[in-house]
């Protein structure tokens, strides 16, 4: 099937926009993610959506209102990470503590509700997502998540970046940093609900954090490494839409594989540079 | 008729921050009890002191990063800038932040992204780190340098700030004898050349003793304060570090250096 194909079918250009618009946004957003140390914490956003999904689906069954299951996701997790990033600011409890028991306890919490409504056939779409099911409102979404994080990034890039590296040192320049910190963690949860169709929660973390480890390994400075993974974050997802579609395999774990193989050729990549500046001169 | 004698209290007067009666409380022990002291412009006050003495607290609510639980911090001569160069600067090495970047997000002037900062504010940068003889860093990472050069890297960065009062905790603590000797030169010279004042503490009393007008002995109270010569004796810095007497006998006036 040729390119020309697949973007003849309205799902398939659905998922090749929304890949190319959260690709780069998860992969930028991913770079402070990951220097931050808060690889899990997107992670376990990411699973504690499951109790987003059951507590938006129990709402519409039990009360008949019509709200909106993906609505109820954005708050719970919003209001979550709110939680958590007030746990790790106020409380002498460490992060990974913190991260542990907010998503063990949302996940199972999450479980029982879908349990006690007997709707398992929620957890298959939640966890694994279906790219595919995009549609016009979707990208809509997307588009706007898009612009706020580009734009945060754009406008608080000094701040984030100082505060990314040391905290103190940023607050003795007159940065507030506790604000800081709770915005860039509710824009991590808006991410991970805005982008939870295009992966599931299982995989989702991968599309945040292998562009900017791959990145990383490659860059000799910070813009060259916004820049390597934002590129990674374009090509990788779209690439592994149409590989999907090609070798007829699962979307969401091919577009995983294909970012895991942009890690491993950046390591590589970078094996062999450092090989070469270091052997001997003849 | 006489001319009035000028308050150095007044803004714009001589005395820059004036603590008094300072006291911080982490929980229910105190790190800083009863303090007071003032730096003048042009001072160079060097804070001695065994650990938890409350000096780096000291540093920290001058900074405005902890609050104070008794007494006052003030600025008579009005709103101070203020430059602070930590004393670890604990960061994933991997960070591929280079010294350009480091020293861009570090600068007190606006701009949306670092890759569009301005000419000026360039040239600052490159200025500052011709002063402190580190050009040629400017496009090396921050993992990559040695203590010395990181060191001040950081003093480049506290520059940027333009600072009234100059505050560094520790300067001397990651550096060999000669990476300290360079440090205090590059202080001195600063000092010498804009009459900036500076607050540092320090456990190093050989650095103390070339570099400070003016010292203060903390533990947890102000044990004594006045110029090297007179507070840098054995009996005072017993009573400071209350240990036997301090084998203390190479100071030399700042003068010398």
């Amino acid at each position: 099937m040729t390119l020309a194909e697949i973007w003849s079918y309205d799902f398939m250009r659905h998922a090749l926009i929304s890949a190319a618009i959260l690709g780069p946004t998860c992969a930028l957003l991913g770079v402070f993610v990951t220097l931050r140390g808060m690889a899990f914490f997107s992670d376990s956003l990411a699973h504690s959506a499951v109790t987003g999904v059951a507590l938006g689906f129990l709402l519409q069954e039990k009360t008949g209102l019509g709200i909106d299951p993906m609505l109820v996701v954005l708050v719970f997790s919003v209001a979550l990470a709110s939680l958590m990033a007030w746990l790790f600011h106020r409380t002498s409890l460490r992060p990974d503590t913190v991260i542990a028991f907010s998503f063990t306890g949302s996940v199972a919490l999450g479980v029982v509700i879908i349990a006690w409504l007997e709707q398992y056939r929620l957890l298959d779409g939640i966890l694994f997502g279906s790219i595919y099911a995009n549609g016009p409102g979707d990208i809509l979404r997307q588009s706007i998540l898009a612009v706020i994080v580009l734009g945060f990034l754009l406008l608080q890039m000094r701040p984030l970046t100082l505060s990314t590296l040391h905290p103190e040192l940023a607050r003795t320049r007159g940065i507030r940093t506790g604000l800081l910190n709770y915005i860039f963690a509710i824009l991590i949860a808006a991410t991970v609900v805005v982008s939870l169709r295009m992966l599931g929660a299982l995989l989702l973390s991968a599309l945040i954090v292998i562009p900017a480890a791959a990145a990383k390994l490659v860059s000799g400075s910070f813009a060259a490494m916004l820049l390597v993974s934002a590129a990674i974050g374009l090509v990788v997802p779209f690439a592994g839409v149409v590989a999907s579609c090609q070798l007829d395999l699962p979307t969401g774990p091919t577009i995983v594989l294909a970012n895991v193989a942009a890690l491993i050729l950046c390591y590589a990549g970078k094996l062999l540079v450092t090989r070469t500046q270091t052997e001997p001169q003849p | 008729m006489t001319r009035p004698t000028p308050d150095p209290t007044a803004p714009g007067g001589r005395t820059l921050v004036r603590l008094r009666d300072l006291g911080v409380r982490y929980g229910t022990s105190w790190a800083l009890r009863d303090f007071d002291l003032d730096i003048d412009r042009g001072d160079i006050v060097a804070v001695i002191g065994p650990n938890g003495g409350g000096k780096s607290t000291l540093l920290k609510t001058i900074l405005g990063l902890v609050p104070p639980s008794a007494g006052s911090v003030a600025f008579p001569a009005g709103p101070l800038r203020l430059g602070y160069v930590p004393q670890h600067l604990a960061y994933d090495t991997s960070f591929p932040l280079t010294v350009g970047e480091f020293l861009t997000v570090n600068h007190p002037g606006r701009s949306l992204w670092f890759g569009g900062t301005g000419r000026r504010q360039r040239n600052e940068i490159t200025g500052t780190l011709e002063r402190l003889a580190i050009a040629g860093l400017l496009g090396q990472t921050l993992g990559t340098l040695s203590g010395g050069q990181f060191q001040r890297v950081l003093v480049a960065a506290a520059l940027l700030q333009q600072p009234d009062l100059l505050l560094l905790d520790e300067p001397s603590s990651s550096v060999d004898r000669r990476g300290s000797d360079d440090l205090r030169g590059i202080l001195g010279e600063l000092h010498r050349a804009t009459s900036l004042a500076v607050l540092f503490v320090s456990h190093d009393l050989h650095f103390v003793s070339h570099l400070a007008t003016k010292v203060c002995c903390l533990n947890q109270t102000c044990c004594a304060v006045g110029d090297p010569a007179t507070v840098l004796n054995e009996h005072l810095l017993e009573r400071t570090y209350g240990t036997a007497p301090y084998r203390w006998r190479s100071f030399e006036p700042a003068a010398a250096s």
